[in-house]
């Protein structure tokens, strides 16, 4: 059976993974990306399913440096640089998986621009996405060949 | 006078034209009252007397209770062993709709009641007579009371319209410095409640459609709809949010969308117990709030694309220098160099296009004032760059160097000491969510000053 790696800040996305591609995958959960780098050491996955917002996720589970962001996009602002952070820390866990030599496909349940998923897949490779919770968009997301 | 428990007053509200924006707000607050007394009777049938009278109250407080409900709240009485007061509210069923099927039912189970108390709540034989010729005219007493009932009604409804503020649709017309925040808060509630909570339940409603939806499925639906924070509490929290941050313009009652979408998370919460007995007609009633909820969403998407945007070209850098340099004071500094970098790419940012001309203005001008200090070279320089950012966003940087030897720092001007009017342009740039830097420059330049903006991508590129 396929493996897939949900990497999400609480619990949902697991939970809607487990109810409707357990029949084609194995499912496992991670919280962060130093989460997700761990269990990809141990096992490896054929897929990703990847939250976009990490609202829950305390600041020191943030990938992403927090005063380097205020600097360079908030003149300083640490607050909206946390903000920031969190509302896109999706991406910035897929680029610390990249980074370690991850390139499995990743899916975002999210409504992204044809341009920003056009970025994602300039930095991150094989980057997808479906606007909603389908479970036949998001299987097939995950299915397709690259 | 609805709160004096008179059980004509349901019948007045129901009465205005729904037609009528009285009437929908009528009927909205009879809806928004009625989850709360069914809440009441439901907590006072587990046992929670203290919480059932608090939801009761609170429904009170919004619109008189449908008659109807007297019927489960006189069951559940009998069920408690309280068969007098179970007595009390058969009668009040019977007296507000005497020729219902709930009036029946309410006959037959007074009859089953201990003795007497059929007979001892019954009205007295004219008044039963009384009751049984409601289909004559009515008496003029009747009138008027039903007439003043309609007026305190209409006042009350016209006082709640009047209330200040105005719809967002509107607010987004005529306050572009909202939004930054208005786009922030769109995105959370679309984010949040109708994608993970409501879009989350569409494959199980699909599957409960075609009866393919399994045991697990179905508590899945239920603690998406129904578990940890209550549905209609997360809406409220949204919809204070809004009113937090955009203050006394919002009126979000004004929005026919709002409301419907309201109405739709009301009608979800109330159908939790019939959804519990996997009533069919339940099922039907949820998809169909469901896909309210649904269009709800589609409707914020496309208020979020109106939000305002402005193209940063070539032309826009053209209107900023040729509107500063025909400044008195700027004309008459010497300069050895006012140029433009190209616009490489057209890219869009959510800022009005005259309050971003005004922003670039003020740092334009201050760099042509800091180089008119300086006997050496006096050279300007106003450019754009796009950056693409880890996240897959773009930032647009709008730049202006200078050569003047004049210090100048970001704490400066977010401290707002610069007299010339940087201090001020902070404030301004921070409203569109933007920010400020300044950095020093190479090739003949000292510094540079920086607005930085994320780009607003068009759905068509």
């Amino acid at each position: 059976m396929r493996k897939l790696l949900v990497i999400e800040d609480g619990n949902e996305y697991e939970e809607f993974a487990r109810l409707f591609l357990s029949d084609s995958f194995e499912i496992r959960a991670a919280h962060s990306a130093a989460e997700a780098l761990a269990l990809l050491a141990e096992a490896p996955a054929d897929g990703l399913l990847v939250d976009l917002r990490f609202d829950r996720s305390v600041e020191s589970d943030l990938v992403g440096d927090i005063e380097e962001t205020a600097e360079r996009l908030f003149a300083g602002e640490r607050t909206s640089a946390i903000r920031y952070l969190r509302d896109n820390q999706g991406t910035l866990a897929l680029a610390a998986l990249r980074e370690a030599g991850y390139d499995q496909p990743a899916v975002f349940v999210h409504d992204f621009t044809p341009r920003r998923l056009a970025n994602l897949r300039r930095l991150y490779g094989d980057v997808r996405a479906v606007p909603s919770f389908d479970a036949g968009s998001i299987r097939q997301a995950l299915e397709e060949e690259g | 006078m609805w709160q004096r428990r008179d059980a004509g007053a349901f019948r007045a509200w129901k009465s205005i034209d729904p037609a009528s924006p009285e009437g929908r707000e009528a009927r909205d607050l009879l809806a928004a009252a009625d989850v709360h007394y069914r809440q009441g009777i439901e907590l006072f049938e587990g046992g929670d007397a203290r919480a059932s009278r608090e939801a009761l109250s609170a429904g009170a407080g919004i619109a008189p209770i449908d008659p109807a409900l007297y019927l489960p709240l006189a069951q559940v009485y009998r069920e408690r062993g309280l068969d007098e007061s179970a007595a009390k509210y058969y009668h009040k069923l019977i007296a507000a709709l005497p020729d219902s099927e709930h009036a029946r039912t309410a006959r037959e189970q007074l009859d089953q009641l201990g003795p007497g108390l059929g007979e001892l709540f019954d009205p007295p034989a004219e008044s039963r007579a009384e009751s049984a010729s409601l289909a004559d005219p009515l008496p003029l007493s009747l009138i008027v009371v039903g007439a003043a009932l309609l007026v305190a009604t209409l006042l009350f409804l016209f006082r709640r319209r009047l209330a200040p503020g105005t719809s967002l649709r509107k607010l987004i017309e005529q306050s572009p410095e909202l939004h930054s925040a208005i786009a922030y808060l769109i995105g959370s509630l679309r984010h949040e409640l109708l994608k993970h909570r409501v879009g989350a339940v569409s494959d199980v409603l699909s599957g409960l459609g075609s009866r393919r939806a399994s045991l697990d499925q179905l508590a899945f639906l239920s603690d998406r709809l129904y578990g940890g924070v209550p549905l209609i509490d997360a809406w409220a929290a949204h919809l204070s949010a809004f009113t937090r941050a955009l203050g006394h313009r919002l009126n979000l009652q004004r929005d026919r969308e709002f409301r419907n979408a309201g109405r739709a998370i009301q009608a979800i919460i109330a159908l939790q117990p019939q959804l519990a007995r996997y009533d069919p007609k339940a099922l039907d009633r949820l998809a169909r709030a469901h896909r309210q909820l649904k269009g709800f969403d589609k409707h914020l998407a496309r208020l979020q694309s109106r939000l305002v945007r402005t193209a940063v070209d070539d032309a826009l850098l053209d209107q900023v220098i040729d509107e500063v340099r025909g400044e008195y004071a700027v004309s008459s500094v010497a300069l050895d160099q006012l140029d433009r970098d190209p616009v490489d790419e057209v890219v869009q940012i959510e800022v009005p296009r005259v309050d971003l001309v005004l922003i670039l203005k003020n740092i334009l001008r201050n760099a042509i004032m800091a180089v008119a200090r300086d006997e050496g070279d006096r050279r300007v320089l106003i450019s754009t760059r796009v950056d693409l950012e880890p996240t897959g966003e773009e930032v647009v940087r709008l730049s202006v160097r200078d050569s003047g030897s004049r210090a100048l720092t970001t704490e400066t001007i977010q401290a707002r000491d610069v007299g010339s009017g940087l201090g001020l342009v902070t404030t301004a740039i921070k409203r569109y969510g933007g920010a400020i830097e300044v950095r020093p420059a190479s090739n003949g330049y000292t510094k540079e000053v920086t607005v930085n903006f994320f780009r607003v991508f068009e759905d068509e590129d």
